[in-house]
């Protein structure tokens, strides 16, 4: 039986036609992929199938049925789930609050906390997840926490699972493990449609896969018949080789250190302890590690959020003890964020407005005190065809823009700052092998230039392909220096589970 | 997904809306029209179910407003509700800039009341008034010279005074985390207090009056030019349209105004682009904060400078508060809080004449806080818009357009 039919959907959006006659049909307990370059259309297809947007045309199908879906809710109706990549998760609650709240049991008019731990936990064995009912989420790792996601949405009555770059945010462990997961739910029947920009993942756990391109379908194929290489060239239209050539570049002065630094969270955690290390000029340090192992406290550090509560960081040899975010960007420092929503762009801001902010003090952008929002459209324009940012009005919000062209913004905004100093903390999170091929050559022409990097990734291909060294954090401390040469992938990975790791050291 | 739903979502529920493009949204217009709408409407139901004519309250509301021209009286409500809305732009102007860069500034009263209690004094105080006053006598006919620099001076001190105390709370805010509702409601009673219950009857006050009356009078060189005799209007309109200019010049034209709208769309969750971009947050939100306290406070030197000429000692509170409800009206935009202010202007001048059909004057209130109401229900009302809109063009012709907001 056919879950889920998809007949000549097209969104419009103005002036950009997202989704261009899209048709496909997805079986009941199938796991169906759909792959395609940053702005092919997968995110909005998605949003139309789950009732966030209304398609300008076409209609949709659930269970051999004409459905009329207008809202998530209707899409609740009709048994269809969404696992968000952003939880939607309230940190402080329970495991068992979150995963019933909305829909909580009751006795008389109060919350019935008892019974939903016993709910969740009776649901949780049923569908053979495992999750501590009790636990607070906050405290969970992301991988657990999309656990709690999905069982949120069984426990609607979802039948029909979406997906939408759910490893994006997970260790390549955890990623595994949520294969697992996705398989145990097909077996019990259910059906999911699946996003990644992972081609191997994608081999390796979709029954058949859409291809999309500029909105058009532009083949579905059985895994069986297909391979990694083949859904590259259907997806960018061209060969894609992921190699990383090797650059050499003269190593220079130090640009950044930090000896000795503690860092604490925002909960009073110490969460980076005795962290010494440097970067030089014409050099990619990269920095391994399961997520939460204090790289987001590291930079906060760095960039001048939170202040250590020991130990001294140097910028180009000067102290940058209490030295303003400003004053940093200002003496040399770049930083490609991971968390584009919050942290690397103004959403409701134009790609133009974002394209200079940092800079936009410089001329020409402003003069005295006037902005000159004519040379800023200029500049946006030619940062949108260098860095092929689509689809390419500079007067569109940062918001309407998919998530790799979001991080293709960041990325023009933060290399044509002056600089000396590049953080890239997961510059790759989310976008398509052709923009990841992209990043990477923009990323070693820096190095080239004599810059100095700082690579912070969960990518350990990444990791290995770029960086000169590699420094494996776990728990806060610096576990282990190695070279791309003397190392592997299987042993940097234990190295990040701390395995191996002298537990004196770390405690 | 993320980016696209999560955030969005979230984003929306607080009118501020991530999707779609940066072009003109015909609902900024429609929301605040519709409401003013439905407004107008329950207030019509408030009437007839009270037993009176809703039809003749509103003739009479609107006729005496001073919107329509016409009839020997027009001149005179014509001048008022320019008067009135004056002061209302002002303060509206000032809710609205902090709207815009994230902050509810519900000080805008207390700023209002410490401008014109400063712009009162350099209206009065001899060292400056005896100054510009032998200056006019010296000019002869060119005295109006002197009277341009004595108002200028006094509203200038006016401001400035208006701003340092809004950005005190501005600075408490960032430096200190306290909530900049708390802290300019404190502000308000402080200031308000310190002027009525003591400054007006008692440092300011002449000692030859027996009775308190309110503080000194200005000088004539302190007032505002009358520009339509006989009325009272004066150029307190013209300078509002200059503030009103000003500030849309401030905010998209000028670098802290790129930073201060970058705050404001980023200030629910946490300002953390504009600071990682090495936006100087704080410094800016304590500049915005002065700026917005100008604006109130230009309210306080038109009550003084065109009005009283004193510091009346029956001056009551809300000039300020209706500040609020024409910059929610206005839709923080300098051109909205302009016609949301005459609007508001028209409907006070005019609710006096109600009285003649047995209503309350106070009913002009009813109507704004309706308005007001039904524009913090604007995501209601957006919503609805948008359904219909949809439904609407589904009928119409399915492709071309999509909904203006998803
Ligand atoms: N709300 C919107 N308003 C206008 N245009 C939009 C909106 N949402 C998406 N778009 C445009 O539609 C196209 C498809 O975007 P979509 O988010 O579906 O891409 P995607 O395939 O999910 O890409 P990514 O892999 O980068 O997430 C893009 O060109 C995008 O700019
Ligand atoms: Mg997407």
């Amino acid at each position: 039986m056919k879950a889920l039919e998809v007949h000549n959907i097209s969104k419009m959006f103005p002036g950009n036609l997202a989704n261009d006659n899209i048709s496909f049909s997805v079986e009941k307990g199938e796991i169906f992929a759909i792959v395609g370059e940053n702005g092919a259309g997968k995110s909005t297809l998605m949003n139309i199938i789950y009732g966030i947007y209304t398609p300008t045309a076409g209609e949709i199908y659930v269970n051999e049925q004409k459905a009329r879906i207008r809202s998530a809710e209707d899409a609740i109706q009709l048994h269809m789930g969404m696992v968000h990549q952003e939880f939607m998760l309230i940190p402080r609650f329970t495991v068992a609050q979150n995963i019933v709240v909305g829909d909580e049991p009751r006795k008389g008019i109060f919350f019935d906390y008892t019974r939903a731990v016993r709910e969740v936990k009776e649901l949780s064995d049923k569908v053979a997840l495992t999750v501590d009912a009790t636990a607070i989420t906050g405290d969970l790792p992301v991988g657990v926490q999309q656990r709690v996601e999905i069982l949120k949405v069984l426990r609607r009555g979802a039948e029909i699972l979406i997906f939408d770059e759910p490893t994006a945010v997970l260790t390549p462990e955890e990623t595994q493990e949520l294969f697992v997961t996705m398989r145990k739910l097909q077996s019990q029947g259910k059906t999911i449609l699946f996003i990644s920009h992972k081609l191997k993942e994608v081999m390796d756990i979709a029954d058949r896969i859409a291809v999309l391109r500029r909105g058009k379908v532009q083949g579905i194929v059985n895994k069986k018949d297909t391979n990694e290489e083949e859904l590259a060239r259907m997806m960018v239209g061209r060969n894609v080789v992921l190699e990383i050539p090797k650059v050499e570049a003269s190593v220079g002065p130090v640009a950044f250190s930090c000896h000795d630094l503690r860092v604490k969270n925002a909960r009073g955690m110490e969460t980076v302890r005795d962290i010494s290390f440097d970067v030089r000029g014409g050099e990619i340090v990269g920095i391994a590690g399961v997520q939460g192992n204090g790289q987001d406290e590291l930079v906060n550090a760095m960039i001048g959020f939170t202040r250590p509560t020991s130990g001294s960081m140097e910028l180009n040899g000067k102290s940058m003890r209490l030295v303003t975010t400003a004053e940093l960007r200002r003496q040399g420092m770049s930083y490609i964020t991971e968390d584009r929503a919050r942290r690397g762009l103004v959403m409701p801001y134009t790609v133009r407005d974002n394209s200079v902010m940092g800079q936009h003090l410089n001329a020409p952008f402003s003069r005295g005190l006037r902005m000159n929002y004519d040379k800023i459209a200029e500049f946006a324009e030619g940062k949108v065809r260098e860095y092929d940012i689509r689809p390419g009005d500079v007067l569109d919000t940062a918001g309407s823009l998919s998530g790799g062209n979001q991080q293709k913004l960041i990325l023009a905004r933060e290399l044509s700052l002056p600089h000396n100093f590049l953080i890239a903390s997961q510059p790759t999170r989310g976008l398509d092998v052709g923009a990841t091929e992209f990043v990477y050559r923009k990323l070693l022409e820096e190095k080239k230039s004599g810059k100095a990097i700082l690579l912070i990734s969960l990518e350990l291909s990444e990791i290995l392909g770029l960086s000169d060294r590699i420094l494996v954090m776990f728990e806060g401390h610096i576990v282990g220096e190695t070279t791309p040469d003397k190392t592997t992938e299987e042993a940097l990975g234990l190295l990040m589970l701390g395995v191996g790791v002298d537990r004196k050291v770390v405690s | 997904m993320s980016e696209n739903s999560g955030t969005n979502k979230f984003l929306r529920i607080f009118g501020i809306d991530n999707q779609g493009r940066k072009r003109r949204d015909p609902l900024n217009v429609w929301v605040p029209l519709i409401s003013i709408g439905l407004a107008l409407v329950v207030g019509m139901i408030v009437i007839a179910v009270s037993g009176r004519n809703p039809f003749r309250a509103y003739a009479l509301l609107f006729g005496d407003s001073g919107l329509i021209p016409g009839g020997s009286a027009w001149p005179r409500e014509f001048a008022e509700l320019l008067i009135k809305s004056a002061m209302y732009i002002a303060t509206g102007l000032a809710v609205a800039l902090a709207f815009k860069g994230g902050l509810f500034n519900i000080g805008a009263e207390g700023q209002f009341w410490v401008g014109a209690i400063v712009a009162t004094f350099f209206g009065y105080w001899s060292p400056v008034a005896g100054a510009f006053g032998t200056m006019a006598t010296a000019l002869g006919s060119m005295a109006w010279i002197a009277q341009l620099l004595h108002g200028a001076i006094c509203i200038i001190l006016g401001m400035f005074a208006g701003g340092a105390w809004a950005a005190f709370a501005g600075f408490l805010y960032v430096k200190r985390g306290v909530n900049i509702v708390i802290g300019t409601i404190m502000l308000n009673w402080i200031a308000w207090f310190l002027i009525t219950n003591w400054l007006v009857t008692g440092p300011m006050t002449p000692p030859t009056q027996t009775f308190t009356s309110g503080t000194y009078y200005v000088a004539d060189t302190a007032k505002l030019f009358r520009i339509m005799m006989p009325t009272r209007l004066n150029t307190s309109i013209i300078l509002v349209l200059l503030a009103a200019y000003a500030t849309w010049f401030l905010l998209y034209k000028t670098t802290i105004g790129y930073e201060i709208r970058a705050i404001g769309h980023t200030a629910n969750i946490g300002m953390e682009a504009p600071k990682a971009q090495g936006i100087n947050v704080n410094r800016r939100i304590v500049q915005m904060m002065f700026f917005s306290g100008c604006l109130a406070a230009l309210g306080g030197c038109f009550f003084i400078l065109g009005m009283q000429y004193q510091f009346p000692n029956t001056a009551t509170m809300g000039y300020g508060w209706t500040g609020i409800g024409v910059a929610l009206i206005g839709q923080s935009e300098p051109i909205g809080v302009v016609l949301a202010g005459l609007f508001i202007g028209a409907l006070r001048t005019g609710a006096t004449s109600m009285q003649v059909a047995n209503i309350p004057k106070t009913f002009s209130n009813i109507i704004e806080g309706l308005a007001v109401g039904f524009i913090a229900l604007q995501v209601a009302v957006r919503y609805y818009l948008v359904k219909y809109l949809q439904r609407r063009r589904a009928h119409a012709d399915p492709p071309a357009e999509q909904e203006a907001a998803a």
